[in-house]
């Protein structure tokens, strides 16, 4: 197991250099001319050619890109003096460089909205359990009946829809068309503020997210339940004279969870990184509402942080994900 | 049947097409085999699906609409062009049109209205976006299961280094989440690309190719694993000692017999990269140029309350390729299934 574990960690350590890299050189082979956003906010758009020069000096794009590769990690690692045309603000680790918008670090910014993404990523990711798992057990227990058969159509349906179409005519009618109280003032309040209003701006977003994610997990469970309950020990279990409760949720469910956990830790990551629709939508100030309207600025030191973030939230993930897995199942580290 | 013994496993392959001549030249007889390939079976079933044959039938419908895009402007009556507001938009009441929905009943010069504020047809947009949304899933569909079969086949065949190094990128792209990568690229091309007049067109072609960058994946494990199965198999072993290269073996033996998975990733790639596409330019990481149904509804948001028609066209539009092509993809997976009845 702990061979397997580091294994598993400098792979993932090297993805993560690896991604660093590809980032960077995005980065910096993309755009014709790198310094021009900042060069252009900073002169209120009249930046001339000699003016770009001088950014583009000072910010490092005439050397070679792999002594600024090296100097931007470390900026990561342990924090640099950044100096742009002239001025010289110091950015501690891990620097990602300044926001061009706002002219703040842009670690203390993503810090400070990294509470929003989490609290719309958690939240979502429990409906998905909570609704989607017990649903598809039932199924499971009703295999066949037109109670199943219903369960699977609606979901599939639903689950064909894409997931910001949801989103949004759900938002549209609960805060625009019915005006329903209680849900229709979408935001985020910090939960050390006012854990009421935390919960209630919230709400709707977890609920779309559940609601949206929970088809998926009702398909998941009621296969892997399907398949779990059809094994000997089930019978055995059953031949014991168990109750029905007992043999489903001790024996079966415990051997249907595996499978599901594996989707959960991944789903968990793609929540992290990717609520960008479910910001857009109900307006919270997470993450992914941050790199949009970053996108738009062209504040190309955020994008390029956000994307760094999460490709190191997802491997991480990953990560976890094997090596839960690796837990429960001995056959996976082994092969 | 007068046949010299082969394999049960060779006949399935000989109906598919006549790939394994053999030496005896069994399979060269035209007709001399009667029974159906698994693709004839699998049409046979999709096509007493009724389901499927509903979502068969609007998806070619979208399919016209968008390649008959033009013609169909035309013979509506309508442009894509700008037009001037004045008199058409109630510019001091909120910027909604005055002739046509949502107030003034129906217009039939404009059989889908006008937009607010811009007073651009709605109908001519919605052709525009069918097309811009079918277009692109289509190319970028294209692109990735071409790149994914080949360098599933590749993997799969080659083994050894060369299946450990698409290995590695085939999980670290499954690593990277798509969205983030669209919108590292978005801020890119504008700054790159911004200026030039052929901007839309730049878009579009970095929508694919985004698409099919973070595309191509599943499809390429898919082949590689049944490439990894098949290889071994004793039609392949037989090519191999025939002294067949490479090349045919990949191309005349194995590609064949992936008909099935191939067709069946298609399927279910269409609607990913339709939702992706109105998705992005939804979030205005996309097409920008209003041709597309994520951005008309990301404008008709605003108007939802006074104008719902607004957001409806294209979020039927896209609802109803969506749904319709995610249905007949799981109904050809499951055509294609042995192992399901229906």
């Amino acid at each position: 197991m702990f061979a397997y574990v580091v294994k598993r960690l400098i792979a993932g350590f090297f993805v993560v250099i690896l991604v660093s890299m590809s980032i960077f050189a995005l980065f910096w082979y993309g755009p014709q001319e790198p310094a021009r956003p900042l060069c252009n906010l900073e002169t209120s758009q009249r930046c001339t050619p000699e003016r770009l020069e001088v950014y583009t000096e000072s910010m490092g794009y005439n050397n070679p890109i792999h002594s600024e590769y090296l100097k931007f990690m470390k900026g990561i690692v342990a924090g640099r003096d950044i100096t742009i045309a002239g001025r010289t603000q110091e950015c501690p680790a891990p620097c990602f460089g300044f926001s061009y918008a706002t002219d703040r670090p842009v670690w203390g910014e993503l810090k400070d909205r990294l509470p929003a993404t989490i609290s719309v990523a958690f939240g979502g990711a429990a409906l998905y359990v909570i609704l989607g798992v017990p649903i598809g057990i039932a199924a499971a227990r009703r295999r066949g009946t037109l109670t199943d058969k219903a369960l699977v159509s609606t979901f599939l349906v639903l689950s064909s829809v894409p997931y910001y179409l949801f989103a949004l005519m759900l938002w549209l009618y609960v805060t625009i068309v019915w005006q329903v109280p209680g849900l229709s003032d979408t935001g985020y309040v910090p939960l050390s503020e006012n854990p009421a209003k935390w919960a209630a701006g919230l709400l709707l977003p977890w609920l779309a997210l559940g609601i949206f994610g929970s088809t998926q997990y009702t398909r998941f469970a009621r296969g892997s339940m399907i398949e779990a309950l059809s094994e000997d020990y089930i019978r055995t279990a059953r031949a014991k004279g168990l109750p029905t409760r007992t043999v489903v949720y001790r024996h079966g469910l415990r051997a249907a969870m595996v499978p599901i956990v594996t989707i959960f830790g991944i789903d968990l990551g793609t929540l992290l990184v990717g609520t960008i629709f479910t910001e857009r939508i109900f307006d919270i100030q997470g993450i992914g509402l941050w790199a949009l309207l970053a996108v738009g600025d062209k504040d190309l030191p955020v994008v390029q942080a956000t994307a760094l973030f999460g490709a190191v939230v997802m491997i991480v993930c990953n990560l976890l994900v094997d090596l839960v897995y690796s837990a429960l199942d001995p056959r996976v580290r082994l092969s | 049947m007068s046949l010299p013994p082969v394999s049960t496993e060779t006949l399935g392959h000989l109906s598919d097409e006549p790939v394994d001549g053999g030496p005896a030249g069994g399979g060269k007889g035209k007709g001399s085999i009667v029974g159906k390939s698994p693709i004839q079976i699998a049409l046979s079933r999709l096509l007493h699906d009724k389901v499927a044959v509903l979502c068969l039938i609007v998806v070619v419908l979208f399919a016209l609409i968008a390649v008959f895009a033009d013609a169909l402007m035309k013979l509506f009556g309508v442009t894509t062009d700008t037009v001037r507001p004045i008199g058409l938009i109630d510019q001091l009441g909120g910027g909604l049109p005055l002739i046509g929905p949502p107030n003034n009943g129906f217009d039939p010069e404009h059989p889908f209205g006008i937009a607010p504020g811009t007073a651009s047809d709605n109908l001519a947009y919605w052709l525009a976006g069918a097309q811009t949304s079918m277009m692109i899933a289509a190319l970028a569909t294209l692109v990735a299961s071409v790149v994914g079969v080949t360098l599933g086949l590749l993997a799969g065949y080659a083994g050894g280094m060369v299946d450990r190094i698409i290995s590695f990128f085939i999980d670290f792209f499954l690593t990277v989440p798509f969205l983030l990568a669209a919108l590292t690229i978005a801020p890119i091309i504008s700054e790159r690309f911004g200026a030039e007049p052929n901007y839309p067109t730049i878009q579009r072609w970095t929508l694919i190719t985004v698409l099919a960058m973070f595309g191509w994946m599943s499809i390429a494990r898919l082949i590689r694993g049944e490439v990894l199965s098949l290889r071994e198999r004793d039609f392949i072993q037989a090519a191999r000692v025939l002294g067949m290269p490479t090349r045919r073996i990949l191309v005349r033996e194995l590609l064949p017999n992936l008909v099935a998975p191939i067709v069946v990733s298609v399927s279910l790639m269409l609607p990913t990269f339709v939702a992706a596409e109105a998705g992005l330019s939804f979030l205005g990481l996309g097409v920008t140029d209003g041709k597309s149904w994520g951005q008309i509804i990301s404008n008709a948001t605003d108007y939802f309350q006074t104008y719902p028609l607004y957001l409806y066209e294209p979020l039927l539009g896209i609802v109803l390729l969506v749904v319709a092509l995610n249905l007949l993809g799981d109904a050809i997976r499951d055509a294609l299934d042995p192992k399901t009845r229906r």
